[in-house]
Order: structure tokens, then C-alpha cells, then sequence
């Protein structure tokens, strides 16, 4: 008998239908149980992030400065704030808009962040962006500063193993660097870059002392991140947050209120009549990337 | 002779063994700092060993798993060799991923908190439970009437196998999937992806039992015989399986109007690392090749194994960095330059050290793997493994 015909033979004797029932049942399972917790995970609600009343912030109002519509940018993105931090969080949406019309390239906003955010070397939440549009001599520059979009379909959130990473009610991607592991993953995910892993350098390691500047905690969602140690958020994945520490003190972000051109504006999207929406209504309003469909909450007037 | 090509290779494995164990105490000291990846090339050499090694892990227990059901002979026998190899594999590719986390003492939350929906979270529990399965399997052959049976007295042989070969054919093509769903990386998202890590993952896994099986069996080495002609023979179509595939991907892009997938595509080809492609890559399959068809001795044979087993990294690392060296925002390298913020990569002389420490430790888990569980099975049953 040929050896083929032999060997399916015996694999025909070998296997009972109870052992093919068995089998299947087996496989069958794991593939069911396996698709139940993809799909549960992909429905299942962001962590917990405190709503309602007790997300309501009163911010003392302006005591010296009268603000009317002459008033600067800032203040009346400053008073629209207040009203915003009123509401329970889940009713505010925060939203940027950038003119790069009146973006003059300084980098003010990079640097302000940084000292904001107390960044080492390599962590960067707002780096500006420059393209060049022509041909040198004959070329005109466009300026992009480039946040976090706090993408309202956020590629970087579904790929996190730990949920570690999620989209707030106030329209705010949030990591949580203590549960962070640094797989990068959501690093990678993300198209515009946004997101830069702390890999645990100082500005002035090479020099006789570390500066005790950089060994300042920093107040990152509201929270005190000492990096010595390895602590977090060394290791961690990093990226712009909007300055959700400042913005629940009633604070502007730090790029917004250090913009020397005012082009950047800030507030609540679900506020209308605030300048932000304003802007956003522009017909000269594009969105980056697009095509990702990740939804930024960051807009450029072009 | 013999002895004499074991005590050498078992120098050479001590001396990359101790080189590599520096490399990680200087890595554990310094955290991260020794590696070359960064925030735009996130995931470098250890990445792409991961995946090498669980692909290794899928395909030796794919193969295993076919040899066994169809009673090609010489497989139901050693079939516990094939956990043990597949297993350290897993372990390997594991222990490769965790090096490359920054806050690596916190994995087990992957176990704990998992989110199902990300690839990185479902493949780690995928993973734990290959090896339980694998570990029920090896308690099942221990329950055999014979070693040449299919099934243990129980009778749950075939449904455990049946459910771990779907986890190994799942290694490779979720490694895939990991890749294909970010969406930011246009190279990334082939559906030829899964298919090339499959064919990857059989080819370096057969590489890899070919390896072992000449390393347990040479006196008995016969290329006319089985598992020796079976194993030669997959792996020598799945390297022009693998080839054709990859040549259709290639050349395809070039007649597509995607530019980001060409950018990357000609980074493969004729970028700064174009000797990957052409030396290690072809150059590796086509000696290997040769040595296969042509070889008629233990020695070439598994030169030949052992040549697919490590240049098939290239497969991986030629997926894994061009897909990131392409930035999706233009000029974003330029708006803020630091050496972690660079869209290339190469590896420093740590992440080589420590690679090799990584390949050093997968043969010390086989080696010591097979010999620790022959003397287990040797007082059950009165054979080695
Ligand atoms: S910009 Fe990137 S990091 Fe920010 S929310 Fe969007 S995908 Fe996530
Ligand atoms: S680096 Fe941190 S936040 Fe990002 S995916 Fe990994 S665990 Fe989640």
C-alpha cells in the first residue's frame, strides 16, 4: 500500500468522532472566548475619571482688570474659562485653535512648555513644525506648532495593554504614568508624533552638578512626579495635556498665555459664543491628518 | 571531533553568555539610556527578536504539531522536544520584550489590568496560555501507552493540540495584526503582513527543530530520513515562499501611488541599512538554501538551519524600522532635534550585546530544558526526552 494512503487511513482510525467533538468544543471555545474579550474591551467605558458636581471648579474673578471686547485675547479666553471650570467637567470639551497666519515661528510656546512641564532632554509636547512653501529664494514660511490633537478617535488609546491611557470627558487623552509600563506602543500609534517616551537624561548631566532645576517635581495632572530613581514618569510615555494642571486652576496653557502673537486660542467648544468656537467656525480652518480619521480637537487657520 | 565541536561551541556560547550578562548589568544600571531607539523609531533590536522568537515558537510547534497528527515518523516520539524548544522560544521572545520596557517591573499589570483590545495585551495572554497548554501536553505524553500513540489514556491529546497549534499559527499572524492596526504607519497596514510572519515564523521555526534534531540525532542523521527530510524540505519552500511573497509586496509598491509605503520600501532597498536586505537577507537565505539542497552532512545541514534561524531576524527588523523611519507629519525631525527624536535607527553596541545575551539565553533554556526534563521522563518512563 502506498505510504500516503497508509498514513490517512491512520488518521482516519485515530480520531473518534468524541475526540473530534471534543476538539471542537476546545477550539471553538478559545475562539469564542477570545472574540467576547476583544469586543468587551473595545465597548467597554474609559477609567474612571471623577464627574458631575464635584468637578465644578469656582475660580475667584478678575479683581483689577475690567474685561471687555477691547480687552487682550488672553484675558477674555482667561474669563471664558472660569465660566467653562463652572461646569462639571463632562460638560466642557477643551479645544485649541492656531493661527498660522499670525504664528511667527519664535518657539516660545516649546520652550514655555518645557519649563512648564519641567521636560528632560528628549521629551518634547509642543515642538513648532515649519514648512516651507516655494522654492528657495522664492519660498514663504507656514509655521505648525504641534501639541497633542487630544484626538477625539485617539489612535494611541486603544493600542495601550493597560489601559493606561484614555480620553476624558473634557476632551483631555490622559496618561497615567503610574500605570504606564513604556511599551511605546501608543507612541507609535500615534501620527502626529505627539507622544515621546522620558528616557531618563537631565540637561546638565555632563556637567560638574545637576542643576537642582531639574530636580523639581513636576505638577503633571495634578499630581507631584519625581523622577529620581527611575520613578515615573521616567520611562513612560509623555505628551501634551492641555496643562490640565493649570487649566483646573484657572489657568490658560502655558503655550497660549506665553504666545507672543496671539495665535493661539483656547476654551470650550461646547461654549458657542466663546472665541475659540468663533475661530474654529472659520472657513480657513483645516485639521492635520485628516485622512487618519483620528478627529483632532486642535485646529490651524491657514 | 565531536567533543571537540561541542566543547568549542559551548566556549563560544560562555563567552557571548558572560559579554551579553555585562551588557545587561550596565543596561539595568543606566535604564534606557545605552539604547539607540527613540520617540520616533520607538521600537528597535529587541523588538524585532521578540517577534523573531515567537515566531520561531509558533512555527516549531505548527510543525510539531503536523508531524505528530499525521504520524511522520520521528515526530510523536520527540514530541516533548518540540515543547521544550517552542516554549523556550516563548520564554525568549518574552524575556526580549520585557528588556525593552521603560518601567519593565510593572509587565505583570499586562496579567492583571489587561486591555484586551490592543494586541500587545491579547498576544501576552495568549502567550501565558500557550505555555500552560504546552505544559498540560508534555503531562499528556508522559500518559501514553506508547510513545508512538496519538493519544494519552484520557484521550485529551488531540483537543489541548489542536487548541495549542491555533495559538502557534496565532503567534505569527497576530504579530501581524499588531502591526497592521496602526493605522499611522501606512507600511505597517498590509494585509500581506500576517502571511509574511507566518511564513517567517514556519521557515525559522523549522530552521530551528532542524537544529535541535541534529544536535539530539547525529549519529543517527540520515537526510533521507525522517524528521530530517520534512524539516529540510519545509524549510526550503518556505523561504521561496517567502521571497515570492515579499517580491509581489515590493514590487507592487513600486507601481503604487502611495509614496509613504515606496519611501519606506526603498529605505529596505537602498537606504542606509541596504546591506540587511541584500546580505543578510538574501545573501543569508541563499547560502542557507544551498547548504540545504546540497549539504549531505549533519554539519551542513545545520549550518544551513542555524543561517535561516538567525538571518530571519532581517525579516522582522525590515518590517519593524522602516515603518517607523517615515515620518507621517513632515518636518516634524527638524522642529526639535535630539538625538531620541531622529526617524532612523541603529542599534548600539549595548542592544547587539544584549541581543546576543538574548540568543545566549534561548540555548541555555533548550539545552538545560532538555536535559533537565530527560532525567525527569528518563525516571517516568526509562527514556530520555
Ligand atoms: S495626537 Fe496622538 S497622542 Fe494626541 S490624542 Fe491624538 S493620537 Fe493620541
Ligand atoms: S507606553 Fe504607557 S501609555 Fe503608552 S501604550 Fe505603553 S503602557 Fe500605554
Amino acid at each position: 500500500m502506498p505510504e500516503e494512503t497508509k498514513q490517512k487511513s491512520l488518521f482516519e482510525k485515530e480520531i473518534s468522532r468524541k475526540d473530534f467533538l471534543r476538539t471542537a468544543g476546545v477550539v471553538g471555545g478559545g475562539v469564542a472566548v477570545s472574540v467576547a474579550a476583544v469586543t468587551a474591551a473595545r465597548l467597554s467605558p474609559p477609567p474612571e475619571t471623577p464627574t458631575g458636581k464635584e468637578t465644578i471648579r469656582d475660580i475667584p474673578d478678575f479683581k483689577t482688570v475690567e474685561v471687555n471686547e477691547k480687552s487682550d485675547l488672553l484675558l477674555r479666553m482667561q474669563a471664558e474659562l472660569k465660566k467653562a471650570l463652572a461646569k462639571p467637567v463632562e460638560e466642557r470639551k477643551w479645544m485649541m485653535v492656531i493661527d498660522t497666519r499670525k504664528c511667527v515661528g519664535c518657539h516660545a510656546c516649546t520652550v514655555a512648555c518645557i519649563a512648564e512641564n519641567k521636560l528632560p532632554p528628549g521629551v518634547v509636547y509642543r515642538p513648532v513644525v515649519q514648512e516651507e512653501i516655494g522654492e528657495y529664494p522664492n519660498t514663504q514660511l507656514r509655521f505648525f506648532p504641534r501639541p497633542c490633537m487630544q484626538c477625539d478617535n485617539p489612535s494611541c488609546v486603544s493600542v495601550c495593554p493597560v489601559n493606561a491611557t484614555w480620553k476624558r470627558p473634557d476632551g483631555v487623552v490622559q496618561i497615567d504614568y503610574d500605570k504606564c509600563i513604556g511599551c511605546r506602543y501608543c507612541i507609535s500609534a500615534c501620527p502626529y508624533g505627539a507622544r515621546t517616551s522620558d528616557f531618563g537624561e537631565y540637561y546638565t548631566e555632563d556637567t560638574p552638578e545637576l542643576q537642582p532645576y531639574e530636580l523639581l517635581p513636576n505638577n503633571e495632572y495634578g499630581k507631584s512626579w519625581n523622577r529620581e530613581g527611575h520613578s515615573s514618569p521616567m520611562g513612560n510615555a509623555r505628551k501634551c495635556h492641555f496643562c490640565l494642571h493649570r487649566l483646573n486652576e484657572g489657568e490658560l496653557p502655558m503655550c497660549v498665555t506665553t504666545c507672543i502673537g496671539r495665535a493661539n486660542y483656547f476654551g470650550d467648544a461646547n461654549e458657542p459664543d466663546s472665541l475659540v468656537s468663533e475661530m474654529a467656525r472659520q472657513s480657513n480652518q483645516i485639521k492635520l491628518l485628516e485622512e487618519k480619521g483620528t478627529k483632532p480637537s486642535v485646529i490651524y487657520l491657514i | 571531533m565531536l567533543e571537540k565541536t561541542y566543547k568549542n561551541l559551548s566556549r563560544i556560547w560562555a563567552v557571548v553568555f558572560a559579554i551579553g550578562f555585562i551588557a545587561l548589568v550596565m543596561k539595568f544600571l543606566t535604564g534606557e539610556r545605552l539604547a539607540g531607539y527613540g520617540s520616533y523609531v520607538p521600537w528597535g533590536l529587541w523588538v524585532a527578536l521578540y517577534f523573531h522568537f515567537v515566531g520561531i515558537a509558533g512555527g516549531v510547534f505548527a510543525i510539531g504539531t503536523i508531524g505528530y497528527v499525521f504520524n511522520l515518523t520521528g515526530f510523536r516520539e520527540n514530541f516533548r522536544v518540540v515543547i521544550v524548544v517552542s516554549v523556550a522560544a516563548v520564554i525568549t521572545g518574552l524575556f526580549s520584550i520585557w528588556l525593552d520596557l521603560g518601567q519593565p517591573f510593572r509587565f505583570v499589570r499586562i496579567l492583571y489590568a489587561p486591555n484586551f483590545g490592543s494586541m500587545m495585551a491579547f498576544n501576552a495572554w495568549m502567550y501565558s496560555l500557550f505555555i500552560i497548554t504546552a505544559g498540560v501536553i508534555f503531562y499528556l505524553t508522559l500518559n501514553k501507552e506508547k510513545q508512538t500513540d496519538f493519544h494519552d489514556k484520557k484521550r485529551w491529546m488531540l483537543p489541548l493540540m489542536a487548541l495549542g497549534f491555533l495559538f502557534s499559527i496565532a503567534f505569527p499572524s497576530q504579530s501581524g495584526a499588531f502591526f497592521g492596526v496602526v493605522d499611522a504607519k501606512p507600511f505597517w497596514s498590509s494585509p500581506l503582513l500576517p502571511i509574511l510572519f507566518l511564513a517567517s515564523a514556519i521557515t525559522s521555526g523549522g530552521a530551528v527543530l532542524l537544529l535541535v534534531y541534529t544536535f539530539l540525532h547525529y549519529e543517527e542523521f540520515d537526510l533521507t530520513h525522517q524528521p530530517f527530510r520534512i524539516l529540510r524540505l519545509t524549510i526550503i519552500g518556505g523561504i521561496i515562499f517567502y521571497f515570492i511573497a515579499e517580491f509581489a509586496e515590493y514590487s507592487l509598491v513600486f507601481w503604487s501611488p502611495n509614496s509613504d509605503i515606496r519611501e519606506a520600501v526603498e529605505l529596505i532597498l537602498f537606504g542606509p541599512f541596504w546591506w540587511v536586505f541584500w546580505f543578510v537577507h538574501i545573501g543569508g537565505a541563499l547560502i542557507s538554501l544551498y547548504l540545504l539542497l546540497k549539504g549531505k552532512t549533519y554539519q551542513t545541514v545545520g549550518t544551513g538551519a542555524f543561517i535561516v534561524a538567525v538571518t530571519f531576524v532581517s525579516a522582522r527588523l525590515n518590517v519593524l524600522i522602516p515603518g517607523q523611519a517615515v515620518a507621517q507629519l513632515k518636518g516634524l525631525k527638524e522642529a526639535f532635534t535630539h538625538e531620541r527624536l531622529r526617524f532612523d535607527y541603529s542599534a548600539t553596541l549595548n542592544e547587539y550585546l544584549i541581543a546576543l545575551f538574548i540568543g545566549a539565553f534561548g540555548v541555555a533554556l533548550v539545552y538545560f530544558g532538555i536535559k533537565f526534563l530527560s532525567q525527569f521522563t528518563k525516571k517516568r518512563l526509562g527514556t530520555s526526552l
